[in-house]
């Protein structure tokens, strides 16, 4: 057992942190989500130069043979900056697909392309009924020929505005809950019938409702087994938790911290608020709420890594314990910051609206929980 | 990073799993027979002092082999020790106490035959322990300290052969100055235990009185006047082993069994939500806690600090102890009321009313939770006073 990084990950993390701070600060953040794509091309090509896009994808893909582990030291610092690049739906979760279950031409396409930063991709999962049923998908795929043709929708695919590649689950078989008959599609956009209604998120991405109007698609365009799609899902979908939670908090920290000082300098009744023994108290639960989640993120990434039987169920405690801390964090940052808390000009709402929407992602913490004891 | 246990760890915990399975006593011989399971553990190499170093006769454990030992002997609910002596005073001892100290007091800590209880809170000083008031002062020949006051809430003090006492031998400079780590025998005539029931019926905690005792000066731990600065050092000792993770794993999974013989319509407790969402919750954060146990065992093994994480086991455990005694409390169901000598109702429910009231204990002694959250925003988050 070893709880700490190698040297390398240090200056891995050195650098992370470098770029944040000297690249990263909140108006900047602001601006970059108020451009076009809603984050910076140019940032993603020096993520691509800096080594980070090829972090988790193995060597003989072109990558560098990290783990969960490297992910979860980079999404950690990039939650301490509230990166906006589309790092989790293009190297995480397209990523983890292609990865797992991908040829090799389709491997040299999007694992060569996201490495070298020139392609952008992202994963349409959720449908509307199906909340966070994973199993849940109407979309259908009809083959006809060499052909598949697919027609649904899909709600809240990241970056999709932007992406070249769209990863799609949709039906070949079955009934519309079951988890057999699943296949994955990697469709190109712009496509003929493929319509894009974007949006800003509150958190300040962006996102798509996406659908499919008879979309063409080739037989090498299927990722993995015909109908076999589903523990596909259940792999992206855990290292998307994972790399989300660990976002979640690097975002925490930032949060109890910026809490005490703030607490400092602000007086009240002739004190600096962090004299009230109240407030004292909170923002030690804040501190507590953090360190325990870090602490369920650490051991689920490592069990995640060692591919553990009892990686599936830490994660769903994870993820519970994520969505708990994070309301408690963000809503008592926000709480002690008074009327400022309230106000977009201090970073404290930008980070409380990340915790609240990665709380909503992949099921919330109800969810987890019920999966979690059941 | 990784989570795997060495190869050497893994034989270490097969070998800990071996000796609980030959020698745990099953049953009612675990009262019967906690002589012979600690008499096994110290043939075994110093298992009995599991925390003790190497030069005191314990095992050397790396803080991994620690972890994995307190994890199986929680797991297994194995006999508990008392932790006054082995726990408490010991440590005090090998890093205060002279030679001839150690010579005379550990051998009887470590076999059990000399019972020790701690005498530091006072009516006037809980959480505030500085502001302690029983008085030691020397003879003028030197020789003995002469003590008068009131000790109270202290534990198993009616068993007790010998007390460690926190006492005040100076009234000037600060409060945390003056204060002096005396040793005296229970035996002693000017010694008076007066007991305390406490509300979940049991009697473990009492007052005890000190007239005129005269405590001969070897008794004296370290320098006078320098007591607050052992006593810090050891209620530190005591905290991380407060948070009971391990034991509340195994009662954790101890409520989860009573509630599921519990019939609730065509099903039992366990099929309801709101009492399932509550196992899975406390589940999860005692998987987190214990994590966080790890974490901070690994600075230790680095060489480092234990890391601010450790300050959050005492305050995070007990509350953890406590939301599980209250599960068995709501599984009882009716017989949470019936309190007489023969048991009413299911097996489990006298225990479970007892538990649940002796339980709100763990968040008043040794450190109330309110005042360890003070000493974490202080030393950790740097909140000022």
């Amino acid at each position: 057992m070893d709880l700490s990084y190698t040297d390398e990950q240090l200056l891995l993390r050195d650098s992370i942190q470098k770029f944040i701070s000297d690249k990263y600060d909140i108006s900047e953040r602001i601006r970059i989500t108020a451009s076009d794509e809603g984050f910076s091309r140019e940032n993603w090509s020096a993520f691509a130069e800096l080594g980070w896009l090829a972090l988790p994808f193995a060597e003989e893909d072109g990558g560098i043979g990290g783990t969960s582990v490297d992910t979860m030291l980079l999404m950690e610092e990039f939650g301490k900056g509230l990166v906006v690049e589309p790092f989790l739906p293009s190297v995480v979760m397209v990523g983890t697909a292609i990865s797992e279950a991908g040829t090799t031409a389709q491997k040299a396409e999007i694992i060569g392309g996201t490495i070298d930063g020139s392609l952008i991709s992202t994963f349409a999962y959720a449908e509307e009924q199906g909340r966070y049923d994973l199993n849940n998908v109407v979309t259908n795929a009809r083959s006809d020929g060499d052909f598949y043709f697919l027609s649904g929708a899909k709600s809240l695919v990241l970056n999709a505005q932007s992406a070249d590649k769209i990863l799609v689950s949709a039906r070949t078989s079955g009934d519309s809950t079951d988890a057999e008959g699943i296949t994955l599609f990697l469709v190109d956009a712009p496509a003929e019938g493929l319509k894009l209604k974007n949006y800003p998120t509150i958190d300040g991405l962006r996102a798509s409702e996406v659908s499919f109007d008879n979309v063409k698609v080739g037989k090498a365009d299927i990722v993995g087994p015909l109908g076999g799609a589903a523990p596909i899902i259940e792999k992206i979908t855990q290292r998307a938790i994972l790399a989300l939670s660990a976002e979640a908090i690097g975002a925490m920290e930032v949060l109890y911290q910026d809490t005490i000082s703030y607490t400092k300098q602000r007086e009240q009744f002739g004190h600096p608020l962090s004299d009230f023994q109240v407030l004292k108290h909170r923002m030690t639960e804040m501190f507590m709420e953090h360190s325990l989640a870090k602490s369920l993120c650490m051991k689920a990434t490592m069990l995640e890594v060692q591919n553990a039987e009892d990686a599936k169920r830490t994660i769903h405690a994870l993820k519970f314990l994520i969505g708990k801390a994070g309301r408690f964090v963000g809503e008592n940052a926000v709480q002690l910051h008074g009327g400022m808390g309230m106000t977009e000009e201090l970073r404290v709402a930008h980070y409380f609206k990340r915790l609240m929407v990665i709380d909503s992602q992949f099921g919330n913490a109800d969810h987890h929980l019920s999966e979690f004891i059941s | 990073m990784d989570i795997e246990f060495s190869a050497e760890d893994l034989t270490f915990q097969e070998d800990v799993r071996t000796f609980i399975k030959e020698n745990l006593p099953a049953g009612m011989e675990m009262w019967t027979k906690r002589g012979e399971w600690f008499e096994a553990l110290r043939k075994k190499g110093g298992w009995d002092v599991a925390k003790w170093p190497v030069e005191f006769g314990g095992p050397g454990f790396t803080p991994t082999q620690r972890y994995i030992f307190d994890m199986e002997m929680g797991r297994n609910s194995t006999p508990p020790q008392l932790p006054f002596g082995v726990g408490m005073l010991a440590p005090i001892l090998m890093n205060y106490g002279s030679k001839e100290q150690q010579d005379r007091f550990l051998p009887g800590i470590r076999d059990g035959s000399v019972n020790w209880c701690q005498g530091y809170s006072e009516p006037g000083a809980g959480s505030d322990l500085a502001n302690l008031r029983t008085r030691a002062e020397l003879t003028e020949d030197g020789k003995h300290y002469i003590v008068n006051g009131q000790k109270i809430w202290t534990t198993l003090a009616h068993i007790a052969h010998w007390i460690f006492c926190l006492t005040r031998t100076s009234s000037d400079g600060p409060k945390q100055e003056g204060i002096t780590f005396l040793l005296i025998p229970m035996d002693d005539p000017g010694v008076e235990v007066k007991p305390i029931i406490t509300l979940g019926g049991s009697h473990s905690v009492n007052e005890v009185y000190f007239t005129d005792v005269k405590v001969p000066v070897e008794n004296r731990v370290g320098e006078e006047g320098k007591g607050w600065t052992y006593a810090k050092g050891l209620l530190i000792h005591e905290r991380t082993g407060l948070a009971g993770i391990q034991n509340s794993v195994f009662a954790l999974e101890k409520a989860k069994a009573n509630a599921g013989t519990v019939k609730v319509g065509d099903g039992t407790l366990m099929d309801l939500p709101r009492f399932k969402n509550k196992i899975g919750e406390l589940e999860a954060e005692l998987m987190a806690l214990e994590f966080t146990e790890l974490r901070s065992l690994a600075s230790v093994s680095a060489g480092s600090d234990p890391g601010p994480e450790s300050s959050i086991m005492k305050l995070k455990g007990t509350e953890i102890q406590q939301r599980i005694s209250l599960l068995n409390l709501e599984a009882a169901g009716i017989y949470a009321a019936a309190w007489g000598n023969e048991p009413i109702g299911p097996g489990f429910a006298k225990a479970a009313t007892g538990g649940y009231l002796g339980g709100r204990a763990t968040t008043i002694f040794g450190g109330a939770s309110e005042v360890q959250k003070d000493v974490i925003a202080k030393n950790v988050l740097d909140l000022g006073s």
